[in-house]
């Protein structure tokens, strides 16, 4: 028995919404997550891209999504933003060799000798930090997506293995 | 039994492992205790100095000196507005019988702190939050000059952010600076979610 796959109707009215959108979302998610300096955090930047790629899959179905964001790019962002976050603590330990607070480093070699201190510090936590959670979020709820439509797929095909 | 035979690059990776856990040591022992009442970031923040010529007299016969009260005042800690439609600030006053002026011997646990030797300021008001006199500035004496200190409190962080981290951003300085272990910690949460749901979830041959 050929398993029955569920089609879709098509809508000319979403698709191309889906479409336009797609970009802009994504570039307000990047504004979001990377303007710490107003109200923009790491946590609601990856929330939005990840948004975008929902909407995404949603609309168009997970073959088609996955072209979007293959699963070596989600597995790839996933671990490199905890590698980023943890990357920037880490390197302020080593540079200041004592740390009560996160990023606590009197001297940033070479970042300082440029832009200073309060620059250095201003990219570590804009950048690095911001970047690196926003990163671990989108491709986590990605991935928690893509997930979940392949379980509902493979139960429409009957469990088949 | 013999061991297993080891390559060398085996053995390279072993030495970088256990150097990289010299070091974190060596950094983990100079982390002051979480919440440690006596470390330099919780203790008190710095305020001002004067000269100390006849003003230990003063502090020793338990009056504070004008000269220090009319400082404090002007930094700002007063009760009320600072300026024309200015915010009201609420720190108490310095009044006559509001506060208390005693000797602390270096070393002695007072309040829970280890002092450095010298006067604290202690502060009685009526409100519920001040129901007995309140350790609020420490005067400390040191080659000729008085160094006021004002104890921490909560709004330390609102105080010095831009002066200890360098962000024009409070929150951001909180979520990532001042409180970077909770947040490293939140977001290995959501990585590990997505690994659950990874191995919960999906089947052979979905990568």
């Amino acid at each position: 028995m050929t398993p029955v796959r569920k089609t879709y109707k098509r809508n000319v009215i979403i698709e191309v919404t889906t479409n336009l959108m797609f970009p802009l979302i994504l570039l307000f998610g990047l504004y979001v997550m990377i303007g710490t300096g107003g109200t923009g955090g790491g946590f609601q930047g990856g929330t939005i891209l990840a948004s975008a790629y929902i909407l995404y899959i949603t609309v168009f179905g997970h073959e088609k999504g996955r072209e979007k964001m293959p699963e070596s790019v989600n597995a790839l962002f996933k671990s490199l933003g905890l590698f980023l976050y943890n990357g920037a603590g880490w390197i302020c330990v080593l540079f200041s060799l004592a740390t009560a607070q996160w990023l606590n480093m009197p001297a940033f070699w070479p970042v300082t000798d440029f832009v200073g201190v309060a620059g250095a510090r201003s990219f570590l936590v804009g950048y690095m930090v911001s970047v690196g959670i926003g990163l671990t979020v989108m491709a986590a709820f990605v991935s928690q997506y893509f997930d979940l439509a392949w379980k509902e797929d493979d139960e429409m095909e009957g469990g088949e293995e | 039994m013999s061991l297993p035979t080891m390559k060398p690059l085996t053995y390279a990776g072993l030495i970088t492992a256990i150097l990289l856990i010299a070091v974190s040591l060596y950094a983990v022992e100079d982390i002051p205790a979480f919440g440690d009442e006596n470390s330099a970031v919780n203790k008190y923040i710095k305020l001002f100095n004067v000269n100390a010529d006849g003003l230990v007299e003063d502090l020793n016969a338990g009056v504070l000196p004008a000269e220090i009260k009319n400082k404090i005042e002007k930094m700002g800690f007063i009760k009320g507005p600072t300026c024309e439609g200015c915010q009201d600030e609420n720190y108490p006053t310095l009044e006559e019988g509001n506060y208390e002026i005693k000797w602390i011997e270096k070393g002695s646990l007072e309040g829970g702190r280890m002092s450095e030797g010298g006067w604290d300021v202690l502060i009685k008001e009526g409100e519920i939050y001040y129901n007995e006199f309140q350790q609020y500035y420490f005067i400390k004496e040191s080659d000729g000059n008085l160094t006021v200190y004002r104890y921490n409190w909560p709004v330390r962080v609102m105080e010095k952010t831009e002066e200890e981290t360098f962000m024009i951003n409070a929150v951001t300085s909180g979520l990532a600076d001042y409180r970077g272990y909770d947040t490293m910690g939140e977001e290995t949460v959501i990585l590990t979610g997505a690994i659950g749901v990874i191995l919960l979830l999906r089947r052979r041959g979905r990568l």
